[in-house]
């Protein structure tokens, strides 16, 4: 966060997306300013998402948290234009995405954003392998590589044996393994999730989101994952953005908007969240100006959570030091600071 | 129940309604208190008879010059004319062994040893007719015609599917297609690709078209949005998307629209024999004009056989998983199902352990080919087909014919002597014949066209039209029948409309309480089941066969025809309508004490109404095609004028009572829908 921000892997500029039967028309308005509800009232066309601007950074696991009805399906979808935005930029590795045409779509498609469904989207009258590998098929792959590859594939989401199945003879969650594993055989950049443990059962949608950590471990990966569950968004997310009625609400970090909500409508979700194991000494701490620490005070690095801090400041009366890489004192902590920031204050 | 107004403003609707009725009774009380309005102005007729005669003879002169003819119809015709030629050819030379083993190890295959039993049956007994040759000839004619049928129809169901334009402007064509009897266009494709029989191979294909563009659309429009999304999201381009993803999703329902257009194929064999489709149907024909039933049973009999073999063999196709498996195919187990039948476990034995030989070939054959049952039943195959040759078994054997003639003909005999006049005490199937000609169609016909003049029927159709939809279908309904008179048809027409009243009525008096009854009785349903499925499946004119043994020549074997034929769907959609009737409805009813009469009355068949409507409206669709191919039997009416018209060579006639049958069609049956509808609107009404 602090070092210098490298050159974004997605960017997105002014976004816009109406739902009706002209937007064309009613483009002029959005640059005036005009409001979310006039534009219903007056030309009865809904805006899903509004003005939305971003960017990912390279191995970024961006969320984008948000209701039913938030415009975030819709959003990630314009990002490769499966939906038609009707204004604004969107920039990967510096291209302008929506100046291309549409063979130039198909292969940003095809080899660099990959995408895994709500409802995994499989092929039904597919095997499993076979779906893996539908989108090395279709970028013309000869079919005995493309097999090759996909079975890596399986075998890299826990699936060896399972290739010669077909998708409904699969469980939920195994299911949308095959789906993470076609989404990764193409090898993208990018990866664009749409809600995938969604449907899910509680239990496997924890196994699906530790594996998918696993994998973002291995890969480093550009990743955009909608969800809905802000506990989902806080364990995955380097970053989350807050949707709501087509508007990014607030981004930042899960310990940033935990610690500051930036409305009493983001704040209503971090009240479920366990802070002790979101907050880190970083977040609770008192700044100081880096100084080089005295040598006998407690110490602990500034991305500690809570979790650990608590048992450090319980054993020392004094204050405990947050020391940076270079071992300057960045900041300090004391027992009342710690419980502060555990009840929300 | 009270139907709410159409969508016009109240007063106007009233005011208008209104007037057509005074009018109407005014024009009534006048006629009959010796006003007298006479039949329909023969003067008014538009005189299609002159230049349709007229385009005959340019047809005919013209075919060897025209470019027209050079160029499209005849090499068109000679195309077809030839590819029939060999496939007729081949399936004649085809050892009838290798086509039977051919047809059991494709069942086998799709579907299960049940299913190849009964379509290698099915062949069997199409050669024990006797009529092997003719049977091989109808054939070649179907799969000629399914194949034009369908070079057409998939691609255009494609297109269709992706254009919503095309969508909706193919519609009213295909449903023109559908409700169009086909004598309509019989004389037109007769002039045009007059070689041989391609006009009925034409005629055949047109007919059978509909089904195969309509589910391969719909079949495409349904493939799930999602999985459209993701092929997309993979960066497939449209031609990726319709193979790889869209077609093979879409399979199951092309091919049930494979199987409809076979079936529609084979239920106008008979009329395609009216313009030299040859093989079976030619025989139908000239043993029904002969009145030879035993013979026209024999050839029916054929055709109904080759009709369940190509329903189960497509059928089973359409029913295969999409993942291209079968469903796991059972040994025979026969012993379970007939149990106490001694011979049964034998069969059952030697079936399993022939099941097991075969296993054990198909896992050898394996090491060598990916298709093993492929492999092995090729190598069957062309092993039979050695040994057949050199046999000499290629036709069925004649001398296997089971015949039916002499069998029949002693039964028709003996039904005319002893049920058409049961020991002469004035009752059986004669009388019945005769009360129904004189007491009901009669008067019936003479109501409707002396009784009630052709203005007032006009303003009573146009008011109907009113009350049940709005003025669109008052005016189309009341031109339509203006346009019956135009063309010289109206008394042809009001002869066909008394015969599909009484028709639709009896069907609705037998069919409606038997499918209450099988709704309040499952094991009556499930008995039911099989004797619907087969009515529906054979060949309409068939039942003109058996009818005519009892009822003679005339308009009443067509009535009783008819009913036999549009009998399922009133029961199966009554039977349907009251099993989706609300439990919760029902067991109100039970609660505040409500006999089952009451239930039923009050609550049940309410609730089911606008289903048995919909029943009653394709009933009255099939019973009026079915009242026109009976004037292949002698009746009387449009179906008569059509015959005559193509017996005769007299285009001018056919064409001018084919359209009065499709303006017919049309009016009845959107007559028949707006009531659907109205009924339908009620009940959303009374229940939002």
């Amino acid at each position: 966060m602090m070092e210098p921000t490298p050159a974004p892997k997605i960017e997105c500029r002014h976004l816009w997306k109406l739902f009706g039967p002209d937007p064309e028309r009613v483009r002029p308005l959005l640059t005036q300013g005009v409001s979310k509800t006039d534009i219903l009232t007056q030309t009865g066309h809904v805006v899903a998402v509004q003005d939305v601007s971003f960017a990912v950074r390279p191995g970024e696991l961006f969320v984008v948290m948000g209701l039913s009805g938030s415009g975030k399906s819709t959003l990630v979808r314009c990002l490769s234009r499966l939906i038609e935005p009707t204004e604004g930029e969107i920039w990967v590795d510096g291209v302008d995405v929506m100046k291309m045409d549409a063979a130039a779509l198909r292969q940003l498609r095809r080899h660099q954003m990959s995408m895994v469904f709500q409802r995994f989207g499989l092929f039904p009258h597919r095997r499993v392998l076979e779906n893996v590998a539908y989108g090395l098929e279709v970028q013309g792959m000869e079919k005995a590589t493309r097999l090759k590859k996909a079975q890596e594939l399986l075998d890299l989401v826990g699936l060896a044996g399972w290739g010669h199945k077909y998708p409904h003879e699969l469980s939920g969650g195994m299911q949308q393994r095959v789906g993470l594993a076609r989404a990764l055989a193409v090898d993208p950049h990018i990866l664009l999730c749409d809600e995938p443990f969604s449907a899910l059962d509680p239990l496997i949608r924890r196994e699906m989101q530790d594996e998918l950590i696993r994998l973002q471990k291995m890969m480093h990966k550009t990743i955009i994952f909608i969800t809905h569950d802000f506990l989902e968004a806080v364990k995955l997310g380097d970053r989350i953005a807050i949707m709501k009625d087509g508007v990014f609400v607030q981004v930042g970090t899960p310990q940033e908007i935990v610690s500051q909500p930036a409305d009493s409508y983001v704040r209503e979700f971090t009240k479920d969240v366990p802070r002790v194991k979101v907050l880190t000494a970083r977040d609770v701490m008192r700044p100081r100006t880096p100084f080089p620490p005295n040598g006998y005070s407690p110490t602990c690095p500034p991305s500690l959570t809570l979790e650990s801090l608590i048992p450090l400041v319980m054993d020392h009366d004094d204050l405990c030091l947050v020391l940076d890489e270079d071992a300057l004192c960045i900041g300090e902590l004391d027992r009342t600071l710690v419980m502060q920031a555990m009840v929300g204050g | 129940m009270v139907l709410p107004y159409p969508r016009i403003r109240r007063t106007y609707f009233n005011i208008a309604l209104m007037l057509l009725l005074g009018v109407a009774a005014a024009l009534l009380a006048w006629h009959h208190l010796g006003g007298g309005i006479g039949p329909f102005p023969a003067e008014w007729n538009l005189g299609l008879r002159q230049p349709m005669d007229d385009f005959k003879v340019w047809a005919i002169g013209n075919r060897n010059s025209h470019p027209i003819f050079l160029y499209f119809f005849t090499p068109l015709s000679r195309l077809i004319d030839s590819s029939l030629r060999q496939v007729e050819a081949f399936l004649l030379w085809l050892p009838w062994p290798v086509l039977a083993a051919a047809i059991f190890l494709t069942a086998y295959r799709v579907a299960n040893g049940g299913t190849a039993l009964v379509t290698t049956g099915c062949l069997l007994l199409m050669g024990f007719t006797g009529y092997w040759r003719q049977s091989m000839q109808t054939l070649a004619l179907m799969l000629i015609a399914v194949l034009i049928a369908l070079l057409i129809g998939i691609p255009l169901g494609i297109l269709s599917s992706r254009s919503d334009r095309l969508e909706k402007g193919l519609r009213p064509l295909l449903d023109a297609m559908q409700t169009m009897p086909a004598f309509v266009y019989l004389i037109p494709v007769l002039l045009l690709f007059g070689v041989a029989r391609v006009p009925s191979v034409i005629a055949t294909v047109i007919y059978a078209l509909p089904p195969a563009i309509r589910l391969t659309n719909l079949g495409l429009r349904q493939v799930s949005a999602e999985a459209l999304e993701a092929a997309q999201a993979f960066g497939s381009t449209p031609r990726q998307m319709l193979f790889k993803v869209q077609l093979p999703m879409a399979l199951p329902t092309i091919m049930a629209g494979v199987n409809q257009t076979i079936m529609m194929a084979l239920s106008i064999v008979v009329i395609a024999a009216l313009i030299g489709g040859g093989g079976l149907g030619e025989l139908v024909l000239q043993a029904l004009r002969t009145l030879r039933v035993g013979r026209a049973l024999e050839a029916g009999l054929a055709i109904v056989f080759m009709a369940i073999l190509l329903d189960r063999l497509s059928d089973a196709l359409a029913r295969l998983d999409v993942t291209g498996r079968p469903p796991r195919t059972e040994p025979f187990r026969l012993a379970s199902r007939w149990q106490g039948v001694g011979w049964a476990s034998h069969v059952e034995r030697a079936g399993q352990k022939f099941v097991r030989t075969g296993d054990r070939m198909m896992g050898w054959a394996s090491r060598f080919t990916a298709h093993p049952y492929g492999l092995l039943s090729a190598c069957f195959l062309l092993l039979l087909l050695l040994v057949s040759l050199l046999a000499g078994w290629q036709t069925f054997p004649p001398a296997w014919k089971i015949g039916l003639e002499g069998v029949t003909d002693n039964a028709v005999r003996w039904a005319q002597v002893h049920l058409y006049n049961i020991g002469g005490r004035g009752w059986g199937t004669g009388p019945f014949s005769d009360w129904l000609t004189l007491q009901v169609l009669n008067p019936l016909r003479s109501f409707l066209t002396v009784g009630l003049p052709w203005p007032v029927l006009i303003l009573l159709v146009a008011a109907a039209g009113l009350a049940l939809s709005g003025w669109r279908l008052a005016v189309g309904s009341g031109v339509g029948l203006l346009l019956l008179g135009f063309l010289g048809m109206w008394n042809a027409s009001m002869d066909t409309l008394s015969q599909v009243i009484v028709a639709v009525l009896l069907a609705v008096l037998l069919g409606v309480p038997v499918g209450i009854a099988a709704a309040r009785h499952p094991s009556l349903e499930r008995g039911l089941r099989p004797l619907l499925d087969f009515l529906q499946t054979i060949p309409s004119f068939v039942y003109l066969v058996p009818v005519i043994m009892l009822f003679n020549l005339g308009r009443v074997p067509g009535i009783i025809a008819s009913v036999l034929y549009a009998l399922p769907p009133t029961i199966r959609l009554t039977t349907l309508g009251l099993k989706q009737v609300d439990a919760a409805a029902t067991e109100a009813a039970r609660a505040f004490g409500s006999t089952t009469w009451q239930s039923l009355r009050k609550v049940e068949l309410p609730l089911a109404l606008p289903s048995i409507m919909a029943g009653i409206n394709q009933t009255i669709m099939m019973v009026l095609s079915m009242v026109i191919i009976a004037g292949l039997v002698g009746s009387s009416g449009l179906g008569i004028e059509v015959v005559t018209g193509l017996a005769r060579n007299q285009l001018g006639l056919g064409v001018e009572s084919g359209l009065a049958i499709v303006i017919l069609a049309i009016i009845i049956d959107r007559l028949a829908q707006a009531t659907v509808q109205r009924y339908q609107q009620a009940m959303n009404l009374s229940q939002g």
